[in-house]
């Protein structure tokens, strides 16, 4: 499987002549794909040329596994999760999980665990839930939506 | 104003790939983006009639295909050719495509996602 796809080209040529904003988009799981860190590695990249202003990192699917907040992955294990909150974190990223997504997988905020009347919340810092809506403006507002699958 | 296909190639039973891709074509036309759906491999399933999931199986998606025109989702494409289609004991509206046409599609929208 390829570890990621572009899949939009709606590029504006006086967006390209300044600079290239952009989001992605990923959507496959952080434990059985590559995609979470295919989408890092390409942001790392991308962060190094100017020109390129990503915007946001939309995660749908399982791909909203990576904001629990309460999987802890080995000590001597590449923490993926940390690399995420971390990049975005220094480059005024927002990192938005998809939250109906999120919610059926059991990543719950504080609003959300007091909705659901649940005693605890599991969404990791760095990471916001947000509707599909948040989705469909950052299609709108960038020259290119990349997918990671 | 983009123009996005949802591709779906996922079993409307074997994962929930198929039922949030049409989430996100739904939200889509929610918002009045046009949006137009294609059907590739094990999603063709979700085209068939006389499906009876029960409720381990997860939601009916078939009797979604009926209120898509609601929202303005009036094309739905699969390749002609390709081995899963029924003659019959499936639903009527989608539109086939021959092996160049269904090539040639994805090349016509801003945004393509595959589910």
């Amino acid at each position: 499987m390829r570890p990621f796809l572009l899949v939009n080209s709606a590029l504006t040529c006086n967006k390209v002549q300044d600079s290239m904003q952009y989001a992605l988009l990923v959507t496959g799981s952080p434990y059985q794909t590559k995609a979470c860190h295919s989408a890092l590695k390409f942001l790392k990249a991308a962060l190094l040329n100017p020109q390129h202003t990503p915007i946001g990192v939309f995660f749908y699917e399982e791909a909203v596994l990576i904001g629990n907040a309460l999987s802890q992955p080995p000590r001597d294990e590449f923490d993926l999760r940390k690399e995420w909150a971390e990049l975005a974190k220094a480059h005024h990223i927002p990192l938005y999980l998809c939250i109906a997504a999120s919610v059926r997988r059991g990543i719950v905020n504080e609003t959300e665990s007091k909705r659901y009347e649940l005693s605890q919340h599991s969404l990791a810092e760095g990471f916001q839930l947000e509707g599909l809506g948040t989705l469909v403006e950052l299609m709108n507002t960038t020259s290119k939506l990349i997918q990671f699958r | 104003m983009n123009n996005t296909l949802i591709h779906l190639s996922s079993s409307p039973f074997s994962s929930l790939s198929c039922k949030e891709g049409l989430d996100l074509a739904l939200v889509l036309a929610t918002f009045e983006q046009p949006v137009d759906l294609c059907l590739s491999g094990a999603a063709i399933a979700l085209l068939y009639s006389g499906q009876n999931p029960n409720q381990t199986d997860g939601k009916h998606l078939y009797k979604l295909l009926d209120g898509l025109t609601f929202y303005d989702i009036e094309n739905v494409y699969v390749e002609a050719n390709n081995g899963l289609i029924r003659e019959s004991d499936i639903w009527p509206n989608y539109q086939a495509l021959d092996t160049p046409s269904w090539h040639a599609l994805f090349s016509q929208y801003q945004h393509v996602f595959r589910f």
